[in-house]
């Protein structure tokens, strides 16, 4: 072993490799291994929970979209409704228009009816009095003078010229 | 401002005080010259401890198995007092434990996108034995040697052993990746680099010898320490622990995803036959 230059010693090697074994294995068990454990368990921990906001976050969003949607829904219908009452609101005006105008045009057409009725009824009363008092007269001059009523008439007849003369 | 003037001036005392003391007891000598401690330093033929059964060994296999007791306690005690109280916002301490294990997890995985479970496993062992071994110089901690004499344990990786060790066995790892990854196709690829165990082994002994041979010369000339500021040491300790405990684990994670990533005839034929399929 003496020859072997530098004083290397393979006993003394394999009693370092013995000693570096040791160490290797026990650094592993006792540092390495427990604390990259921990290290990937905060890791898996963060992760989890970035994961779960995430999904806190789509699930958020979706509820977003599904009111967004139900909210243009809204307005929709609301502007249909509004439409359709506007419609009704002026169909029936339009039909109330069209009934007042009937109406009015009805009570024109019996007033009208009505006065000419009225003036028919007038006029007829009218000849009617004239007629009675035509007879009443005739009566008059026929029946209570003693003139023969052809002269009587003669006789009126002249004092109407002589009235009209002065 | 009164308060620093006065720990200034305690520290000034203490540093003259030691100086005086150092130089009144003076420098008897070891029992070696500095030549003697310099080349013992390189091949450990002199200064060695008695082992189990009377063997003697290197004091850098002692130092080894010193930083594997010291990472293995402090491991165990993170365990049972610190990793159950580990919360999902960090503290301090947990985010340095978080940030080495993710750093060396990290590079395994950027490196060799197949296979790299094990291979986090192996270079965070490896970055916390060259890095703590590195730094174990700095403590100065001392043994004695089969002839009574007392010796500095160096860092680990300052025994060429240890070096050889580490490196065949980074070798190793890359092979078992290559095995895993390819087959029989895979030991051919990581036989390409026939001269990896080699250049791992020596780089590291030789960064980890420089580191030593100064910080022998500092324990050598006790004196010498009021000389050179014995920060700038630690500063260059500590930074040679971070390079090469940053070199040898890329290069391993580099060279494990290279000999583990499966061969493109065996896609192609993959494809092929997912094509006929």
């Amino acid at each position: 072993m003496s020859n072997i230059p530098l004083n290397i010693d393979w006993q003394q090697i394999l009693l370092h490799w013995m000693n570096l074994a040791i160490l290797v294995g026990g650094l592993y068990f006792l540092l390495f291994k427990p604390v990259k454990q921990f290290m990937e368990k905060r890791q898996a921990h963060y992760q989890e929970m970035e994961e779960k906001a995430a999904g806190k976050l789509q699930e958020a969003e979706g509820v977003k979209a599904q009111y967004q949607q139900k909210l243009d829904g809204v307005e929709a219908e609301l502007h249909e409704a509004r439409a359709k009452v506007q419609q009704a609101v002026e169909k029936s005006t339009q039909e109330q228009l069209e009934q007042a105008k009937k109406q009015a045009a009805q009570i024109v057409a019996q007033a009208r009816s009505e006065a000419e009725h009225s003036k028919e009824k007038v006029m007829k009363e009218a000849q009617r009095e004239l007629k009675k008092l035509a007879t009443e007269a005739a009566e008059k001059i026929a029946f209570k003078s003693d003139v023969d009523p052809f002269d009587q008439f003669l006789n009126l007849a002249e004092g109407g010229k002589e009235n009209e003369s002065r | 401002m009164g308060k620093h003037k006065k720990g200034l001036a305690v520290c000034i005392i203490a540093v003259l005080l030691l100086l005086a003391a150092s130089l009144l007891t003076g420098f008897h000598g070891r029992a070696e010259s500095v030549q003697e401690a310099m080349r013992d330093a390189v091949l450990h033929n002199v200064n060695q401890i008695t082992f189990i059964g009377g063997k003697l060994i290197n004091p850098g296999l002692v130092s080894a198995f010193l930083v594997t007791a010291i990472l293995l306690i402090a491991a165990a005690c993170i365990r049972v007092f610190a990793i159950p109280r580990f919360r999902l916002i960090p503290g301090k301490f947990q985010m340095v434990l978080e940030e080495a294990v993710g750093l060396f997890d990290n590079m395994a995985k950027t490196n060799s996108p197949h296979r790299n479970g094990f291979l986090g496993a192996y270079i965070f062992g490896a970055g916390a034995y060259i890095f703590v071994g590195t730094l174990f110089e700095l403590l100065g901690f001392e043994a004695i040697t089969a002839h009574g004499e007392p010796v500095t344990l160096p860092a680990p990786l300052s025994d060429v052993n240890a070096a050889i060790a580490l490196g065949v066995l980074s070798y190793l790892v890359i092979l078992s990746g290559g095995i895993a990854g390819n087959g029989v196709g895979g030991i051919g690829k990581t036989l390409k680099e026939f001269s990896l165990p080699i250049s791992m082994s020596f780089r590291l002994f030789g960064a980890l010898l420089s580191g030593l041979l100064v910080t022998e010369l500092v324990y050598y000339f006790v004196t010498l320490s009021f000389l050179l500021p014995v920060v700038v040491g630690v500063l260059f300790t500590l930074l040679h622990a971070i390079i090469q405990t940053y070199v040898l684990t890329m290069l391993t994670a580099l060279y494990y995803g290279e000999v583990s990533e499966p061969s493109h005839k065996e896609k192609k034929g993959k494809q092929k036959a997912k094509a006929s399929a």
